[in-house]
């Protein structure tokens, strides 16, 4: 039997397969290489900023039995169940924390630097223009194109700077420079008709600022929730639905201040950290009965968090030493390594970034979709072409040089403040914003652009109706990838002389900012006692990468969600 | 003319070709002014001909089959009558080619304006990732077509024979239908702005068997209120749909145009014949 099996098989022996093992590991190698390292040295820094061993093990094993193994357990029964519905519960426990850290961003933003007053101003003087440009445009198709867009064009510039704004500022300044310009030099100090923002900034009894939130905030965050929800069920529904998170939002803001926490970060929490996830578990639990049983992963980590911090506050377990702490989170910058904070380092790098996106993606996103959908294939656009890539890989410090020498020599701005941070970053990113929304439109396929332009549709309606839907998500995430890089830069901040150090947040994008990479820069090197650079920077380092990778998670659920639609 | 369209209808209802009568043969009486007329057409693209002095009249409220083998220029053909072929960079167009006496190719001529009065459908279904609704309003949309929208939403849908199935559902996503839904939402965005000739460019090819059919009788319908054009790589296709058939043979030349009756049973030429009886192409 043997004898016969072996002569059967005597033209199929093996093959040897050595050298493409080896280059198999190799590849293997090559692919852990990077990760590897960076994971290592990210659990030391977060081993040196939380310290978990400080803590009594009784706490360990508190939060093991509640947290823990809970956790494991749900975990592995719902993945067993069903695999969408495990995914759809990891998403919500995602969306749930990337959605509390983005409410306390959006809660500085209202305790320290805009006046809810203030908001609430430029709130009602974007939407009286908004409104008469969708009037215009529904009601009275006749008007030419050129009277409509004039219309809209006065009604936002009356509603948000009045008359004569920032023209009579320029029109002082050029009749300073001699021109003649009648009037000129009056223009910029008179106001002769006030903007809606002054007028609603300056009304003498205005409500209470969390009403004004709950308002400005919460309406808009409630009906789109409220719409998500109950989409398919009718008007009445999404009324009830809407009404109901709007009612979550103000309740927050009453029920805040019994338990210690002040109305305005309460409403404002409960509108960005709590509406949002909780309108996801209700879409999912409405609409998507499959997945429902995911929803027991995020809601076992809740209940089991809570019920193990109470137990932990009951029996008198002592937590982990963390550098990483309320306090740390809150305070500023001090030379006692026990107090230095990095609240105004993080607000510094929030209002960066707001300033970066507001720059950065409209001339970004417009050079892109010229690229690709206007410009014609000649020398000069392959040239351009080209150096755009190369732009790409200017080194930071070089952006830096241009910031400074643009705006602080030559036009005269005053050093290191969020504007002039927020361009000088725009510029840095704005060459990667290009790249990656010329690939977003790019992969709009060209069938879809043929039947747009086969139906008789213009240049700009397919652009408009077609192509910019369909890339939007993957523009989106770009810009996200790209905020993402410009986040972690310190480079340029300091050449356009950004302060290290600062204890206060801007009020005013005319005032100086740091951020958290500068604030880390200058623990390590100002600072560096032991305890500064084993603990405090440690802990600062923690916060920037927990801030970036909530960013970037929201740019890989946005492109996740993008490719399935395909 | 009608009697040779009855003719035709009747013969494709019964299923075959094969069945022979004396009518076909003979040549009808001069038709009216044709809407579609191309004189010494020549399509360029970069240094390669792709199409070489094309002369045919497309009448009117008629089925017109275009048909020959991969590459002959028949899509190119299709292509330049609502002047698609603009939108690629190296094509270049000589002759004349006039619809209802207009040359398209004269300057004054905007080809979004011929692309809104000529419709299109594509070979692969390409409806919008937005809803049946938008997709059909999309050329009313705009075109700033007046009229009661949802009316002619309706109708169009009616007429792409789709109505019965999707009428509960206009909300919902386009892209979810399959193949030959997706066809027919395309029939129906093409037609929901009322164009007086509608071209299609082998809108089958990319069907299973009962969608292909049920497309081609919507064709038939059609063809009683629009000037239909269309390319095809099926044969078999093209006998039963249309009442004029033109064949290209490679290299771009137009070898043959007529009767679609007396092209399938009585070509003139040579070639034409064993192109149709498949021993090439």
């Amino acid at each position: 039997m043997a004898a016969d099996t072996s002569d059967v098989t005597a033209g199929f022996g093996q093959v040897s397969r050595t050298a493409g093992r080896v280059f198999r590991a190799l590849l293997l190698a090559a692919t852990l290489f990077g990760i590897v390292f960076v994971t290592i040295l990210l659990l030391y820094v977060a081993n040196d900023a939380i310290q978990p061993l400080t803590a009594d093990p009784g706490w360990h094993l508190t939060f093991f039995l509640t947290l823990v193994v809970p956790t494991a357990g749900v975990g592995a029964f719902v993945y067993r169940r069903s695999q969408a519905a495990f995914q759809t519960g990891m998403l919500a426990l995602g969306f749930v924390a990337v959605a509390l850290l983005f409410s306390g961003g959006a809660a500085m933003l209202f305790i320290d630097i805009v006046r809810p007053l203030t908001w609430l101003a430029v709130v009602v003087a974007l939407a009286v223009p908004a409104a008469i440009a969708v009037g215009v445009t529904a009601y009275d198709q006749r008007l030419p194109f050129l009277a409509r867009f004039g219309v809209t064009t006065a009604a936002f510039y009356l509603s948000l700077f009045g008359l004569p704004g920032p023209l009579g500022t320029v029109a002082s300044w050029l009749s300073q420079l001699g021109l003649p310009i009648p009037l000129g030099a009056t223009l910029g100090s008179v106001r002769l008709v006030p903007s809606v923002v002054d007028v609603v900034s300056g009304v003498p009894v205005a409500p209470a600022p969390w009403l004004m939130l709950v308002a400005t905030v919460g309406g808009p965050i409630g009906v789109v929730a409220g719409h998500a929800v109950a989409r398919d069920r009718g008007r009445r529904a999404r009324v009830a639905a809407s009404s109901a998170f709007l009612a979550v939002v103000a309740v927050a803001g009453v029920v805040g201040p019994a338990v210690g926490v002040t109305p305005v970060p309460a409403v404002v929490v409960a509108a960005v950290g709590v509406v949002p996830p909780a309108a996801y578990a209700a879409d999912v639990a409405v609409n998507a009965p499959r997945e429902r049983v995911g929803l027991a992963v995020p809601a076992t980590v809740i209940v089991g968090s809570l019920v193990g911090a109470g137990i932990v506050s009951v029996v008198g377990l002592a937590g982990p030493q963390s550098w990483v702490d309320w306090a740390f989170l809150t305070s500023a910058h001090s030379t006692n390594a026990e107090s230095a904070g990095f609240y105004p380092s993080i607000g510094g790098s929030i209002l960066l970034m707001l300033s970066v996106a507001v720059l950065a993606f409209p001339v970004g996103v417009g050079a892109a979709i010229y690229l690709e959908e206007y410009a014609p294939d000649n020398w000069l656009t392959r040239v351009i072409d080209v150096n755009i890539s190369n732009l790409a890989g200017v080194p930071s410090v070089v952006y830096g040089l241009l910031g400074f020498g643009l705006f602080v020599t030559h036009l005269n701005r005053p050093a290191g403040t969020v504007l002039i941070g927020g361009a000088t970053l725009g510029l840095l990113i704005l060459p990667i914003i290009i790249i990656s929304a010329r690939e977003a439109i790019r992969s709009v396929p060209e069938a879809q652009r043929a039947a747009s332009d086969g139906m008789g549709a213009t240049k700009w309606q397919t652009v408009r109706n077609v192509v910019l839907p369909r890339s939007f998500s993957g523009i989106l995430t770009g810009t996200i990838l790209a905020l993402g890089r410009a986040i972690g830069e310190t480079a340029p901040l300091i050449m356009i002389g950004a302060p290290t150090i600062k204890f206060s947040l801007p009020t005013q994008v005319s005032e100086t900012v740091t951020a958290m990479p500068l604030q880390v820069y200058a623990w390590s090197s100002l600072y560096a006692t032991p305890d500064f650079y084993t603990k405090v920077v440690p802990a600062g380092v923690v916060v920037l990468v927990t801030v970036l990778l909530a960013m970037n998670s929201v740019a890989i659920v946005l492109r996740n969600k993008y490719q399935s639609h395909d | 003319m009608t009697e040779n369209t009855a003719e035709t209808a009747d013969e494709s209802s019964d299923g075959g070709v094969t069945a022979t009568t004396g009518a076909a043969t003979t040549t009808p009486t001069t038709p009216p002014e044709p809407v579609i007329r191309a004189r010494d057409l020549d399509v360029f693209y970069g240094s390669e001909r792709a199409l070489e002095s094309v002369d045919i009249d497309i009448p009117e409220q008629q089925v017109t089959a275009i048909i020959g083998p991969s590459g002959c220029g028949k899509s190119t053909f299709l292509r330049c009558i609502n002047r698609m072929n603009d939108r690629i960079d190296a094509a270049r167009i000589d002759g004349d080619l006039t619809l209802r006496g207009t040359n398209v190719y004269d300057a004054a001529v905007d080809p979004v304006a011929l692309r809104r009065r000529v419709g299109m459908v594509f070979q692969e279904p390409n409806p919008f990732p937005k809803s049946i609704y938008d997709n059909v309003a999309y050329g009313l949309e705009i075109q700033d077509v007046e009229g009661d929208h949802d009316e002619i939403v309706e109708q169009s849908l009616r007429r792409a024979a789709l109505w019965d199935e999707v009428s509960h559902q206009l909300d919902s996503s386009g892209v979810a239908l399959s193949g030959g839904q997706q066809q027919r939402l395309c029939i129906a965005r093409a037609i929901a702005p009322d164009p007086e000739v509608l071209l299609m460019d082998e809108p089958a090819s990319a069907l299973d068997p009962v969608a292909t059919s049920q497309v081609e009788d919507l064709i038939e319908e059609l063809a009683e209120e629009y000037t239909v054009v269309i390319v095809t790589h099926n044969m078999q296709q093209a006998a039963r749909i249309s009442d004029k058939t033109a064949v290209f043979l490679t290299g771009g030349k137009l070898v043959e145009f007529g009767d679609t009756d007396q092209i399938f049973e009585n070509p003139e030429h040579q070639r034409v014949e064993e192109y149709i009886t498949g021993k090439f192409g």
